[in-house]
């Protein structure tokens, strides 16, 4: 019997599912050994009746409604995959902004609390911040190959851990100059790998968009760009953006220990 | 007859939303698109941030047209900033641009509206009858996305794009098999455009209405200006956006709203070619010149065929364009301030989006972001509320599909256009 399988999103830029989409020379073939329960992105016919052997799920838990439905497929799923950067930390969304609260910033862009009614909004969280996830599939958004890999995987019943390398080493591999050496912000050393350095074998630091690795030594990073004469507030910013709920903690906890904010 | 029809979830407008229709004593009560799409807030998390930081950040807000978030977002910094881009940097983001064009307009043309028209579900049993024009679409669509990769840095949030220039140029190469692969596609793209004249289209909705886009200032066609105009013949600085724009918040939708001196709008390819058609020339102007006429100001169905033509548009200019990237020399564009305000204004696929910027010290200070669907949301409302009542009044009960099709016709967002309708009887 063919694995049953459902991709989802909740709130974010839909980019992980485009990428499955953009599988397209293996797409049919994906369609062929799974059967396909719900793609709304993909087909109209969309079955939500069935046990799942694999729900992947992108995006973040940003309204009542988002939770509502995480909730609903992590009890239909065996396995649960969170895919790309907003279901894993959060996304750009989840990002540390410092002392102000969630509220406060909704407030701002929607005028009060209470403006839209459709479904309560909720201060964007990676899916682990609700239910279990199995499995994580780092990017943003994924890339194709690893995604290809897990499925395959998934189809023998195996459940993979994720490289524990940072993106430095693939960055090696392309045989790039070390922009951090070169005294430019790049977030390398504590990003996950994946991506194939796109961004340093373009000139650019990289941004840290895989996400953090799970023994980043942020502090270590922190220390080294401002000897190279970088302001602390304009690290945090950087370490911020693609840090997620997790990192921001760290960073919560980095500033008390050096007496700031 | 009491009746409500929840068309829901439509996966994705910009995100995730739904047509919700009640029907009370035979007539229409109230026509809702819904916006279940979370907050964000990305305007407000880009305060405090870089510019540089900022045109990654915005990059996020839509993976099918970031490369237009992105190209926005560039130009509202450049223009706050006073700093004044490269030719060829100009020249290699018009590449790009039109990379995105060609791949978002091919995947909703061939891949979720012309199944609608032809009565196939969907794209893959619609292969049966038309093997050549599903082929052909995913071709187009894999040249866009190849086009986005080589000078953007990937097919989806790239980073090489950059304000002041690119982190890296493309390969002579890359940009010579560029220039190949578009005149390869130009009979492919004839082909689906000429599949549009043996179509019926519906006029169960037929209303005119207002359509804004840009209007470049060189007297062209495109899809890069400063200027806003609007079809009742007014211009606007882009500085003044918020005259046309007059973003409100609704209860049932997390996305904002639009009305131009209290009226709806449309936005995309349909507006540009209402506001600027007679501006193309080639095969694309006579194409366009062949199939016009007046209900296109009234239809948004006819926005189908306008992404065909600018389809066809982008591959006719990519070849002189490859050529004037390989001949001007580049150069990358520093910035002289640190402090301003200044809005960006670029054509998405799905139609006018602007990005505005108040810096200080290097730092945002304030953001303002305005896509396409949001600015069309209200005139979808409008012309389903008026199929709905035309359908009702034929006495047509599966109303469902017709009003997808006009959803689809927008397309709002590739997802949007493919999804799941339930029905619910009161």
């Amino acid at each position: 019997m063919k694995p049953k399988i459902g991709i989802y999103g909740l709130t974010g830029c839909a980019g992980d599912q485009l990428n499955i989409l953009n599988c397209e020379d293996e797409l049919l073939k994906l369609f062929d050994i799974f059967e396909i329960k719900s793609f709304v992105m993909a087909s109209r016919a969309a079955d939500e009746s069935v046990e799942l052997d694999v729900a992947f799920v992108e995006g973040s838990v940003s309204t009542a409604k988002d939770l509502e439905d995480l909730l609903a497929i992590r009890k239909k799923s065996k396995i649960l995959v969170a895919i790309g950067h907003c279901a894993i930390y959060g996304g750009v969304q989840a990002m540390f902004m410092g002392k102000e609260e969630w509220i406060e910033r909704y407030q701002k862009v929607y005028g009060k609390q209470d403006a839209v009614t459709l479904t309560a909004p909720l201060e964007p969280k990676p899916l682990s911040a609700y239910v279990k996830v199995d499995a994580a599939l780092p990017g943003c958004p994924i890339e194709k190959e690893p995604f290809l890999k897990l499925a395959g995987m998934l189809i023998h019943g195996v459940v993979p851990k994720n490289p524990d390398y940072p993106v430095c080493a693939e960055c090696r591999w392309k045989e790039n100059e070390c922009l951090l050496l070169k005294g430019e912000i790049c977030l390398g050393p504590l990003t996950n790998s994946g991506c194939g350095a796109i961004c340093p074998s373009h000139n650019t630091g990289c941004i840290g968009c895989w996400g953090p690795i799970a023994e980043e030594n942020y502090a270590a990073e922190i220390k080294l760009l401002i000897d190279k004469g970088y302001d602390l507030d304009a690290v945090i910013k950087r370490f911020s953006i693609f840090g997620g709920t997790e990192r921001a903690e760290k960073l919560r906890k980095f500033l008390e220990k050096e007496g700031r904010k | 007859m009491n009746k409500k029809i929840v068309i829901e979830p439509m996966a994705r407008v910009e995100g995730h939303g739904g047509i919700e229709v009640v029907i009370e004593d035979n007539q229409v009560k109230d026509v809702t698109v819904d916006i279940f799409e979370g907050p964000r807030l990305i305007e407000q998390v880009t305060v405090g941030k870089t510019p540089d930081e900022a045109v990654s950040i915005t990059s996020r807000i839509c993976a099918i047209c970031y490369i237009s978030h992105r190209f926005a977002d560039i130009r509202a910094h450049e223009r706050t900033l006073k700093i004044k881009p490269g030719e060829k940097t100009k020249l290699l983001r018009k590449l790009a641009h039109y990379g995105e064009m060609i791949e978002s307009h091919s995947l909703h043309y061939y891949l979720l509206a012309l199944p609608d028209f032809l009565g196939y579900p969907d794209a893959i049993t619609m292969t049966g009858r038309f093997p050549e024009e599903v082929a052909g679409g995913l071709e187009l669509k894999k040249f866009g996305n190849r086009v986005m990769e080589i000078v953007g840095g990937r097919r989806i949030h790239g980073e090489n794009m950059r304000i002041g220039g690119f982190g890296k140029l493309p390969s002579e190469e890359d940009l010579e098999w560029i220039k190949e692969k578009a005149l390869m596609l130009i009979p492919t793209i004839e082909r689906g455009i000429n599949l549009w004249k043996e179509l019926e289209i519906p006029d169960y909705l037929e209303e005119e209405t207002i359509f804004v886009s840009v209007l470049p200032e060189d007297g062209t066609f495109g899809f890069v200006a400063d200027t806003i105009v609007v079809s009742t013949g007014e211009k606007y600085d882009a500085e003044e956006y918020e005259k046309v724009t007059n973003e409100r918040v609704v209860p049932h939708s997390f996305a904002k709203r639009c009305r131009y001196k209290g009226k709806p709008y449309t936005v995309g390819a349909l507006a540009r070619l209402i506001n600027m058609g007679d501006r193309l020339d080639g095969m694309a102007g006579e194409y366009f010149r062949k199939l016009y006429n007046d209900r296109w100001k009234r239809n948004p169905f006819y926005n189908n065929i306008a992404q065909a033509i600018e389809i066809l548009y982008c591959l006719e200019k990519i070849p002189s364009l490859v050529d004037k990237i390989k001949s001007t020399p580049y150069k990358e564009a520093k910035s002289g301030k640190d402090s301003g305000e200044g809005t960006g204004l670029v054509e998405a696929p799905r139609g006018l989006l602007i990005h505005h910027y108040k810096i200080e010290k290097g730092l945002v200070k304030y953001a303002n972001y305005i896509a396409p669907t949001t600015q069309n949301l209200d005139d979808m409302e409008k012309y389903i509320r008026n199929a709905a009542e035309k359908l009702l009044e034929k006495k047509i009960q599966d109303m469902e599909l017709p009003l997808e099709m006009i959803m689809r016709a927008y397309d709002p967002c590739i997802s949007c256009s493919v999804h799941m309708v339930k029905i619910i009887r009161k």
